[in-house]
């Protein structure tokens, strides 16, 4: 199950390097920071600092990142105790019973529960992370362009499907993307959409598209905010009480572990992540608990549920990006976007021949998990002061930093410009409920996309009936047909109940 | 089955499905004028077909129909429908115009005077009417931004101050 020599070499890399842990704890302050804000989402806080790790090495510039990514896990979930706005959108679920804690002056428990549930969720699911990675990557070898063409038009299908109010709408968002990505000189030399722009024949510069789509958009839609929050009273923090909440956990191993579980599955699929998996562990919990009847009243448990869930998706998530290559969200997005950075192409050659570097990515986020106990101690008594700075100062503020760091990937206008393009589509498709992400997935994929598909086409010689031999790509290509109809029926059935109650009430 | 109530017309929405069309037909067509060997239209060029088609299936969702006074409304059938202020939208408006042209030109401007310029716009359209306490902010802001940055990268800003 484990490669026992990758998994020493990974030991070797980390201890070796200094490197690699010096951007560890700056990496959980800029994701707590950012989680705790609300409207600021953990893509935005990463997509504003993927530019800065263009300069560093690979493995720290993903330790770094993912560093974000676990630390605006736990930060979202703060002011969702303290003041029930959720930090992120994987935090909806914490304040369900985080917030009612709170009220009856029960907030330091429900942050420690909240810290610790998040701890052990990410803790368990890149456990598991270790262990699939040996298999995973015996399998994900034997597939071929056509195998890899499915599924990264399974996984935007899914995106556009499962994310946003409109199945169309989210199809339209990936399939602009894709399209985006596919700008330029194509594998078999054909320019294309380049406007006579010489530096669109590379493609659209992916991280300023990202930056701007991701964050910058986010950022036009707060201009109208003055404070995130604005009335609610201080609460005190006492470290003991903390404490206290994080031994309390430890008696609800069943909703942790379920929580874990339901995290790794749900973040595993692209388009879903911790924003539902919180929600789906919420919700399973009290269907299981005798005591069912108290969540949403402050029961612990509740608290515990959503946590463990939306910490462990990101273990999942990790696995769909690291084993095939496909983001499954934005915040994966912006990981395969700092490999292509450093000239290293995510997907199945990359867990086969580099496995050392995945294990150490998977031992860096134990320490990060376990730092965060620490950090994110620390953190809670900032916290109810971060979420009071004043938005007037921090939009102009960001935007600004944004700007510099694409300026400062290679030099030009050629990044800013990029930004502040897709800054004003993407806040005009967040308006209008378009899935951001699954553009931002488009535009990566698009090169892949198209690659394994003229390699396909080049294979078979242009004969359809070669599908016919790929008995691993007809089986993807049912389960995204099971899949996508699965989805489009949930929400039609969705949208059709909520009207019926509209009409009732 | 009486429908009643006037038709709402989503001209924001309507102007970027416009613009995604329009960009998509250009890319489809210039692909098609690069060359019609399916090497280079393989993926473009049903891939361009389809988003047509989507966006033709999400056009008729920027037509509302409002429902007339007292009746209830259908929440449901659609995403939910922006609800900024027309002051509102021109604030963002401000600074989302402000932004493009320091993306455009902070080069020909220089980068200290384009960024402390859209920082102290971007402040006042945002809320702040302490001119001191913004002009302060935006010039410690610019010179921690142009120094720190310039510490970290190889490249030159082209500056016009400092």
């Amino acid at each position: 199950m484990i490669n026992f020599d990758a998994l020493g070499d990974a030991f070797t890399l980390l201890s070796t390097s200094w490197s690699a842990w010096v951007f560890v704890i700056p990496g959980l302050l800029v994701g707590l920071f950012f989680g705790s804000m609300p409207g600021i989402s953990i893509t935005m806080a990463m997509a504003i600092f993927l530019p800065m790790t263009l300069y560093m090495d690979f493995l720290p510039a993903i330790i770094f990142l993912t560093s974000i990514y676990t630390g605006a896990g736990f930060g979202g979930s703060v002011p969702a105790v303290l003041m029930n706005i959720p930090g992120t959108s994987s935090a909806v679920a914490t304040t369900f019973d985080g917030y009612p804690m709170s009220r009856q002056g029960r907030h330091n428990e429900a942050l420690g529960l909240a810290l610790s549930s998040s701890v052990i969720g990410t803790l368990s699911s890149y456990i598991l992370l270790m262990f699939i990675i040996e298999p995973v990557s015996g399998v994900v070898l034997k597939m071929g362009p056509l195998e890899l063409f499915v599924v990264a038009i399974w996984g935007l299908m899914l995106l556009g499907s499962l994310a946003g109010d409109s199945i169309p709408r989210g199809l339209l968002a990936g399939t602009f993307g894709l399209l985006l990505g596919t700008v330029g000189m194509n594998s078999a030399g054909y320019i294309r959409g380049t406007m006579g722009i010489p530096w669109l024949l590379d493609g659209v510069p992916t991280i300023p598209a990202m930056m701007g789509l991701l964050a910058a958009s986010q950022l036009l839609n707060l201009v109208n905010t003055r404070h995130l929050i604005e009335d609610e009273d201080l609460r005190k923090i006492s470290l003991k009480k903390i404490l206290n909440g994080f031994r309390e956990s430890f008696q609800f191993k069943t909703i942790i572990a379920r929580g874990a579980i339901i995290g790794v599955i749900i973040g595993s699929i692209p388009g879903v992540g911790s924003s539902i998996s919180n929600l789906l562990s919420y919700s399973e919990a009290k269907r299981n608990a005798p005591d069912g009847d108290t969540f949403g009243k402050g029961n612990p448990k509740g608290v515990i549920a959503a946590e463990s869930a939306n910490s462990s998706s990101e273990g999942g998530a990790m696995a769909t990006m690291l084993a095939l290559g496909i983001p499954g969200g934005g915040a994966t997005a912006i990981l395969l976007a700092a490999f292509a950075m450093h000239n290293i192409v995510g997907g199945p050659s990359f867990i086969a021949n580099n496995q050392d570097i995945v294990y150490a990515i998977i031992i860096s986020n134990f320490a990060q998990a376990l730092l965060l106990l620490v950090i994110g101690l620390g953190f809670v008594y900032f916290a109810s002061y971060i979420v009071r700075v004043p938005m007037r100062y921090l939009i102009p503020s960001v935007l600004v930093v944004a700007l510099f760091g694409s300026y400062a990937i290679d030099g030009t206008s050629s990044g800013p410009i990029t930004l502040a393009v897709f800054a004003v589509i993407g806040w005009a498709m967040v308006r209008y409920n378009y899935p951001v992400a699954a553009a931002v997935v488009g535009l990566i994929l698009g090169n892949l996309v198209e690659g394994n598909l003229l390699r396909t086409y080049q294979i078979s010689g242009g004969d359809p009936a070669y599908a016919l031999e790929r008995p691993g790509a007809l089986f993807i290509m049912a389960l995204m047909v099971i899949s996508f109809s699965l989805s489009a029926f949930s929400k039609m059935r969705r949208k059709r109940k909520e009207g019926a109650a509209m009409g009732a009430s | 089955m009486q429908k009643t109530g006037k038709i709402k017309v989503q001209w924001g929405h309507l102007a970027l499905l416009a613009v995604l069309g329009t960009a998509i037909l250009a890319y489809l067509l210039d692909a098609r004028a690069t060359s019609l060997r399916t090497n280079n239209l393989i993926l473009v060029q049903p891939m361009s077909i389809l988003a047509l088609i989507l966006l033709l299936m999400v056009l008729p969702q920027c037509f509302q129909r409002v429902p007339p006074a007292g009746a209830e409304e259908d929440h449901a059938a659609l995403p939910a429908t922006p609800k900024e202020t027309p002051i509102e939208l021109a604030k963002i408006g401000v600074v989302t115009g402000a932004f493009i042209l320091l993306a455009f030109f902070m080069e020909q401007i220089g980068f200290d005077i384009a960024v402390f310029s859209f920082l102290v716009l971007g402040i006042f359209v945002c809320g702040e009417r302490n001119w001191i306490a913004n002009i302060a902010f935006s010039a410690v802001f610019t010179a921690l931004l142009i120094y720190g940055y310039g510490a970290i990268i190889p490249f030159p800003f082209p500056l016009a101050v400092l």
